[in-house]
């Protein structure tokens, strides 16, 4: 196996003990460290296949501010809870993920996997609008939450 | 060669780590977690994409798409959990009388 194969080999077995370490920890705090490990493991993977801006996205974005804001939640409401029953009839949706991700893995396990860079300057051009929609729709639902908090605190008073 | 076969077993394993731990989760903060890690497994299924030339940018919308979408969320349970924090002093979901799943 190449180098390149076997770091990508282990990354993945960190990631998948991390996040078990995320099902397995009863308390919430550690579970959000062991999410933000496994969001780093996750950006490393792209970092190992060049995609430097998706590395950047994923690092400074998705677990510099959701995965801190998570664990300070998880600080700040820390108590572990009760060990809780799974109702076995979830297995099934489960088991019809797993089906189709086993189909995709089963077609495209030999492909050849050579990530292309970004072009940054085709996709701003490209996407400009969706990205435009996007904070419309970031902003629109920043008002609506404060304005359904507002209404709480009034009705509670 | 079987590059392509680690990362989607990775995103794979990953994506149903996430849903048990959000089938046995009873508190908002844990089904967070769980959504949060739904979404690295996405992205984690996303690598093979950006190996294809034509692609790569689609992908990498796709990509910004599921960061919004994850601080939507984001924000929807922060002010679920100040919400029912607020009005039940707790943030498990056992404290919900009505809607959703039963519990």
């Amino acid at each position: 196996m190449e180098i390149a194969g076997l770091i990508l080999l282990i990354i993945g077995v960190v990631t998948v003990l991390s996040s078990l370490g995320v099902l397995l920890s009863r308390d919430n705090f550690y579970s959000a460290l062991y999410m933000s490990l496994t969001m780093i493991l996750i950006a490393t993977t792209f970092a190992v296949f060049d995609v430097q801006s998706a590395f950047i996205l994923i690092a400074f974005i998705f677990i510099g501010a959701i995965g801190i804001i998570t664990v300070a939640l998880a600080a700040v409401f820390r108590f572990v809870p009760k060990k809780v029953p799974v109702d076995w009839l979830w297995v099934i949706p489960t088991a019809l993920t797993l089906a189709v991700l086993s189909y995709t893995l089963y077609k495209y396990a030999t492909f050849n996997l050579s990530a292309t860079s970004v072009d940054v300057s085709a996709f701003q051009s490209q996407y400009i609008f969706a990205i435009v929609f996007l904070f419309c729709l970031m902003v629109l639902l920043m008002v609506s939450i404060l304005n359904i908090v507002r209404r709480e605190e009034m009705c509670s008073r | 060669m079987f590059e392509v076969a680690i990362v989607l077993i990775t995103a794979m394993v990953v994506l149903l780590i996430a849903y048990l731990t959000a089938i046995s989760s009873r508190d908002l903060i844990r089904l967070l977690i769980s959504l949060e890690m739904m979404f690295g497994a996405v992205f984690l299924a996303l690598i093979p994409v950006f190996s294809i030339p034509e692609m790569a940018n689609t992908a990498f919308g796709v990509l910004v798409i599921a960061i919004f979408t994850s601080s939507s969320e984001l924000l929807i349970l922060i002010a679920s959990i100040v919400l029912l924090n607020r009005i039940k002093r707790d943030v498990s979901t056992d404290v919900v009388s009505s809607g959703g799943d039963t519990l």
